[in-house]
C-alpha cells in the first residue's frame, strides 16, 4: 500500500476536520476525493504530505508513519510526493523554468541532468517555448501545467492535487484532468479532490465522498451515477 | 516581486537597520567621550609629599625607594629644593620676585610626588595610601585631591554603570527592532520557504539563504550605521572636539548586528515552513 489512513481524526480547537477516517491507496491507482467545501478534503491531503499530523489515528504513506516520523524525514517523504494546489503556487520571482527545475535542485542534482530533465518534461507538456516567462506573463491554465510539471520532475510515486480545475474555466480545465489520466497511466499514483467528479470518465478512478469530516460509504452513495 | 523591489526592499530593511543601530553608536561615542574626560582627569590623581626642612637628599631618597615599594604606587619622583625653584620660576614667572624678595636663606621645601596604578586613583585608596605615607619619618605634608577625589570617583563609578545599564537596554531593544526587521522581510518570502520544504528541500537547504540574507543585512547594516555615525563625528569633531569609539567597542556594533539579524531570519522563517501539528 502506498497510503494506509487508519482511524485518523483531526480536531481543531475541538472541532473535528476528520474523523475516524480510514482508506487505502494502492500502487498506481487513480483515487477522487469528492465532497463540498469545507468537508476536509485539504485536510486529508494535509496528513499524506504530513505538513500535519492526526489528532489520533495513524497515517502511513510510502513506509513513512504518522506516529514516528522525525523533522529530518520530512524531505524525503515529500520527495516522494508531487503536490498541486489550486492557487497554483509558483514561485514569482523565478521563470517556468526555474520553477520546474526546483524539486531536482534542492536535492543537489547536476545542474546537466536538471537541464536535461526539465527541457523534456516542458517540451511533453508543450511548455517549452514558456520556458523563460514569469508566471504572471502566463494564463491560468498553463500556470497550472507548470505546477503539475514541478510535481512530476522528479518522478513522484504519488501526485497529489488538491482541486487543480478549481480557478480554471471548464476547456482549461479539461486539459488539466487529461494531463491527469495520462501521469496516471505511466504508472503514477494519482489522488484528485474535486468538487465536480464528472471531469474523469467513469471506469479510470475509484471514488471517495467526504462530508463533514466523515466518509460517506460510497456503496451506501449513489451520488456518483447521479451526477 | 521582480528583481528591482527585491533589491528596493532590501534596501529598505538595511536602512531601518542602519538607523536603529545609529542610536546605539551615538549612544556609545557619548559615552565613550565622557568616560575619556573622567579617565584622563583620574590620570591626574597622584599624591605630592613635601618634605621636612632637616631632610637630606640621601634621606629623601632613601624614602622614595620605600614608598615605591608600597602596593598601587607607579612611580616615584624626588623633587630637590633647587628643582622646585626651577619650576617655580617656570611656571608662574610673574611670582619670581617673590622668591628674590624672600632672600637666598629660604628654599622651597623638597617633595616627592607618587604617580598611582589607575586601579589605584579611587579617593578610598589614594586616602589610605596617603595615610600610610602621612607618618613616615622626615614627612611634613601630604597633597592630594581630598576635595575633588570622592566625587570624582563617584562620577566614575556612576558613569561606568550607567553606560553598562543603558547599553544593555539599549542593545535589546535595538536588537529586537532589527531582528524583527529581517523577520518581516523574510516572512514576506514564506511561499519560498513553504513551497522548498514541500518539494522536499533539506532543512538546511531551506535555512541557508534566509540566515545568510539575515546575516548579511545584519552586518551591513550595523557597518553602515558605524558609516552614518562616523561621518556625523567626523563634520563635528572641529566645533565638538571628541573621539570616535575604540575597536572593541565597534566589534561589538558588529556582532550585535550579526546575530540579531541571524536571529530575525530564523523568526521570519518560523513562520514560514509548515511543520507537523502548530
Ligand atoms: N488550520 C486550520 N485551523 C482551523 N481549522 C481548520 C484548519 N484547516 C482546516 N480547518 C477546518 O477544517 C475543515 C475542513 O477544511 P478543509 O480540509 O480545508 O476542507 P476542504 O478542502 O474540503 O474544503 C473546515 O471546517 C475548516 O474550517
Ligand atoms: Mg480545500
Amino acid at each position: 500500500m502506498m497510503i494506509t489512513f487508519q482511524n485518523v481524526s483531526r480536531f481543531y480547537n475541538e472541532w473535528p476536520a476528520l474523523e475516524s477516517i480510514n482508506f487505502q491507496v494502492d500502487q498506481g491507482e487513480f483515487l477522487i476525493i469528492s465532497g463540498p467545501s469545507g468537508a476536509g478534503k485539504t485536510t486529508v491531503f494535509r496528513q499524506i504530505w504530513m505538513g500535519d499530523l492526526p489528532s489520533s489515528g495513524v497515517v502511513e504513506v510510502v513506509g513513512f508513519r504518522s506516529d514516528r516520523i522525525r523533522r529530518g524525514d520530512l524531505p524525503l517523504l515529500r520527495r516522494k510526493l508531487g503536490i498541486v494546489f489550486q492557487d497554483f503556487r509558483l514561485l514569482s520571482d523565478r521563470t517556468v523554468y526555474d520553477n520546474v527545475a526546483l524539486p531536482l535542485q534542492v536535492i543537489g542534482t547536476s545542474p546537466k541532468a536538471v537541464r536535461r530533465r526539465v527541457f523534456s518534461l516542458l517540451s511533453e507538456m508543450e511548455l517549452n517555448h514558456r520556458r523563460g516567462s514569469y508566471p504572471h506573463e502566463l494564463s491560468g491554465g498553463e500556470q497550472q501545467r507548470v505546477a503539475i510539471a514541478r510535481a512530476m520532475v522528479a518522478h513522484p510515486v504519488i501526485l497529489l492535487a488538491d482541486e487543480p480545475t478549481g480557478n480554471l474555466d471548464p476547456e482549461v480545465s479539461r486539459r488539466v484532468i487529461d494531463l491527469l489520466i495520462e501521469i496516471n497511466r505511466s504508472g503514477t499514483a494519482v489522488i484528485l479532490a474535486t468538487h465536480d467528479p464528472r471531469q474523469v470518465p467513469a471506469g479510470i478512478a475509484r471514488f471517495l465522498y467526504l462530508d463533514r469530516g466523515h466518509l460517506v460509504n460510497p456503496n451506501l452513495w449513489g451520488g456518483y451515477r447521479q451526477l | 516581486m521582480n528583481i528591482r523591489g527585491k533589491l528596493g526592499s532590501f534596501l529598505i530593511t538595511l536602512l531601518m537597520v542602519s538607523l536603529s543601530f545609529m542610536v546605539f553608536d551615538i549612544f556609545l561615542v557619548v559615552s565613550w567621550n565622557m568616560g575619556e574626560v573622567l579617565r584622563k582627569e583620574q590620570e591626574n590623581v597622584g599624591i605630592e609629599i613635601f618634605l621636612m626642612d632637616d631632610i637630606s637628599e640621601v634621606e629623601a631618597v632613601n624614602l622614595a625607594d620605600i614608598i615605591s615599594g608600597l602596593e598601587g604606587v607607579r612611580s616615584v619622583y624626588y623633587v630637590s629644593p633647587g628643582e622646585a625653584e626651577t619650576v617655580f620660576r617656570a611656571d608662574l614667572p610673574e611670582q619670581a620676585d617673590l622668591l628674590t624678595l624672600l632672600g637666598p636663606q629660604f628654599h622651597l621645601p623638597a617633595s616627592i610626588q607618587i604617580g598611582l596604578y589607575p586601579d589605584y586613583r579611587t579617593s578610598e585608596k589614594v586616602g589610605s595610601l596617603a595615610r600610610i605615607v602621612s607618618g613616615m619619618d622626615g614627612v611634613e605634608d601630604v597633597v592630594y585631591g581630598k576635595e575633588y577625589l570622592p566625587g570624582l570617583t563617584r562620577a566614575v563609578d556612576i558613569l561606568e554603570k550607567l553606560v553598562i545599564l543603558a547599553g544593555l537596554v539599549l542593545a535589546v531593544s535595538i536588537s529586537l527592532v532589527v531582528a524583527n526587521t529581517v523577520r518581516l522581510a523574510v516572512a514576506k518570502r514564506a511561499l519560498t520557504v513553504q513551497i522548498m520544504s514541500i518539494v522536499g528541500a533539506p532543512g538546511w537547504f531551506v535555512r541557508m539563504p534566509f540566515l545568510g540574507e539575515g546575516l548579511l543585512t545584519g552586518i551591513a547594516g550595523s557597518t553602515g550605521s558605524l558609516l552614518l555615525t562616523g561621518a556625523v563625528s567626523w563634520m563635528l569633531m572641529s566645533s565638538v572636539p571628541h573621539e570616535f569609539i575604540p575597536g572593541k567597542w565597534i566589534m561589538l556594533v558588529l556582532i550585535l548586528g550579526a546575530s540579531s539579524g541571524v536571529a530575525g531570519s530564523w523568526l521570519g522563517m518560523k513562520s514560514g515552513i509548515p511543520k507537523p501539528r502548530s
